[in-house]
């Protein structure tokens, strides 16, 4: 990076961070510092809402998933739309007339004290186990890259979140979120204007469409009903629904956003906002990954696109090997791209069958170039104990690197700087305003007034900041535990949407019935997954069905008069 | 405890989109659904055509 890039990144990033202190300077009121007072437009909930969901990984590998998986990956948002229609109808209305805080204050008013504090501890285990990973996941990957020492940039961008979000609250977090979603999608947009120039001169959109077709990258619906497969239509139509349902409607990093509308009117347009346009959001990243894929048909890739993969390999495997992996995978590619040439200027002079016959031998040229890179895995693998390339992360960042301009190049890194952090502001948020509502006002203070919650609440931010940044510090150490926070994620939202189902549409279900049911529902969950191999997209569905199967169980056991398991309506 | 009832700015609230084609809260949610089938079409068009 040159000093142009780095004036571009920490300009952006500390001009951003600087506004969004002063703009919400003097906050002292328990509703604006955690609620925004209940001012926020709903283009700003919009913007919010789809910060706090995209975090720097969905920038900097969604374009790998696209170069490497195709499109298919966008079938997991198809549960956007029908999931932020229901949260719009029925859960929204309901947080904004019980005016609560966070929505497992609701759960105490509708069932008890327990089903709070256990919605809310469900929350903080899981958001707080995943805190590091929204500042280690990218750190880790621009790190690599470019070589800056990992503990500096954790513990510098880590910082930099505490100061403003401790500083501003709820404010800060939507005031802020609406310049660095600014600053993501002009580097993405950006970087695909940059990228369709530098695709070869005579190769058409069309061209371009149907060449990264012909390599199967456009196969974006998928209707296999085998749930084995992970990301298929009704994968994403039914348990993305749940998925999304779970993580919109329950998380209070989500219902933090929108419950600081003016009105519900706000909340919810701020909401169909993002099922509008979540699907091309995503979609339009994915492509971007397609047509890297398509522009290093005409340009040599790299073997790996993780250097420090690459590195292991030529420092740990016998030199002869890894030159005969990388001369073996050029040439495949030369091939590729002289076949390629080929098709193109037959499909230009309307020869179909030798257009077909160009493709056939580009696309096996293909086939061999990628059966190499994966000797090339199996080798690292064998190498460094079941160490993945985890490419997917490296292609979008190495494209940047090696074809974008100086200026371009900050910009980029700046909009993962920016995805990174707004989406981690809003995670300390939440978990800062559930420690303080659902714990140390419920629990241990009930008669706190305001300026002290507000102080709780500043002091619980920071220290889930200093948890946050202390994990990223030591992920490197378990580099499986992103891979355990994700699965966390699903396995724990299905029970949380579960007592909120029961909570909104099941009103003869009491407190009692609910809490033991969730338990219950929580470890049927967690048996089937370590004895079934179905997607984890399912498992929202599952826990969210058991939970209100066995509720409704219960309390025909417990009955509803009783005090220990009391029905309150809503 | 019991909730809070609904007033009626609460529900005139619930009622009121304050966009100019679409007046009720029916017709933005119509809308988004058929966004979101376009889009699958297209998707699904987009499959077909160039695989």
């Amino acid at each position: 990076m040159s000093a142009l890039d780095f004036v571009v990144l920490i300009g952006s990033m500390l001009g951003i961070a600087i506004y969004g202190i002063w703009r919400t300077r003097g906050r002292r009121n328990l509703n604006a510092y955690l609620r925004g007072d209940g001012q926020t437009p709903w283009f700003a909930i919009g913007l919010s809402v789809m910060a706090t969901q995209a975090s720097a990984i969905t920038f900097l590998s969604t374009p790998g998933q696209g170069y490497l998986g195709g499109l298919g990956f966008v079938q997991i948002y198809f549960g956007v739309p029908v999931a932020l229609i229901i949260i719009a109808i029925f859960f929204l209305p309901i947080f904004r007339r019980w005016n609560v805080y966070t929505a497992y204050e609701f759960l105490g008013r509708r069932f008890d004290g327990k089903t709070r504090l256990l919605g809310a501890a469900l929350f903080l285990v899981q958001r707080g186990l995943g805190a590091g990973l929204t500042i280690y996941a990218p750190a880790i990957v621009l790190t690599t890259v470019f070589g800056w020492p990992l503990n500096l940039t954790i513990i510098c961008s880590g910082l930099l979140v505490i100061i403003y979000t401790v500083a501003g609250g709820s404010d800060a977090v939507t005031v802020t979120q609406k310049y660095q979603i600014g600053i993501i999608f002009a580097g993405m947009v950006t970087a695909f204007c940059l990228l369709l120039a530098k695709l070869p001169a005579g190769l058409n959109f069309t061209d371009t469409l149907a060449l990264a077709g012909g390599f199967q990258k456009l196969n974006a619906v998928n209707f296999s009903t085998d749930i084995h497969e992970r990301y298929t239509f009704w994968s994403g139509l039914l348990g993305g629904t749940f998925l999304m349902l779970s993580y919109f409607g329950t998380d209070q990093s989500q219902v933090q956003r929108y419950i600081s509308g003016a009105s519900l009117r706000e909340g919810r347009l701020g909401l169909m906002f993002n099922a509008v346009c979540k699907i091309p959001m995503q979609f339009s990243i994915l492509l971007l990954g397609v047509l890297i894929f398509v522009f290093y048909q005409f340009e040599q890739p790299p073997l790996l696109f993780n250097p420090a993969s690459h590195q292991y390999l030529a420092q740990h495997v016998g030199s002869g090997q890894l030159e005969a992996l990388e001369s073996g995978f050029q040439k495949t590619h030369n091939q590729a791209r002289q076949q390629i040439e080929n098709w193109l200027d037959a499909r230009h002079n309307g020869d179909e069958a030798g257009a077909k016959t160009a493709f056939a031998a580009a696309a096996a040229a293909q086939q061999q170039g990628e059966a190499i890179r994966a000797q090339a895995e199996n080798t690292l693998a064998a190498a460094n104990s079941g160490t993945t390339a985890n490419d997917a992360d490296y292609v979008f960042i190495t494209f940047i690197l090696q074809q974008l301009p100086h200026g371009v190049i900050g910009l980029l890194v700046a909009a993962f700087f920016a995805a990174a952090l707004s989406s981690k502001s809003a995670e300390l948020n939440a978990l800062g305003s559930t420690t303080t509502i659902d714990f140390y006002r419920h629990l241990i203070k009930r008669d706190a007034t305001d300026a002290k919650c507000v102080a709780a609440s500043k002091w619980f931010t920071a220290f889930w900041g200093l948890v946050a940044i202390g994990f990223a510090l030591y992920a490197h150490l378990a580099e499986n535990l992103i891979q355990a926070v994700n699965i966390l994620g699903s396995i724990f939202y299905g029970v949380m949407l579960g007592l909120f189902v029961v909570a909104f549409f099941i009103r003869r279900v009491g407190g009692t019935a609910v809490f033991w049911a969730a338990l219950a529902a929580q470890s049927l969950v967690f048996v089937l997954y370590f004895n079934l191999t179905i997607s984890y997209l399912w498992y929202p569905l599952v826990g969210c069905a058991a939970c209100v199967f066995f509720s409704l169980m219960l309390q025909a056991i417990l009955g509803g008069n009783s005090e220990m398991n009391k029905v309150r309506t809503i | 405890m019991k909730p809070p009832a609904a007033t009626e700015s609460s529900a005139r609230e619930t009622e009121e989109t304050g966009l100019p084609f679409f007046r009720s809260w029916k017709s933005v949610y119509l809308f988004v659904l058929g966004s979101f089938v376009l889009w699958v079409a297209l998707l699904i068009v987009l499959t077909k055509f160039f695989s």
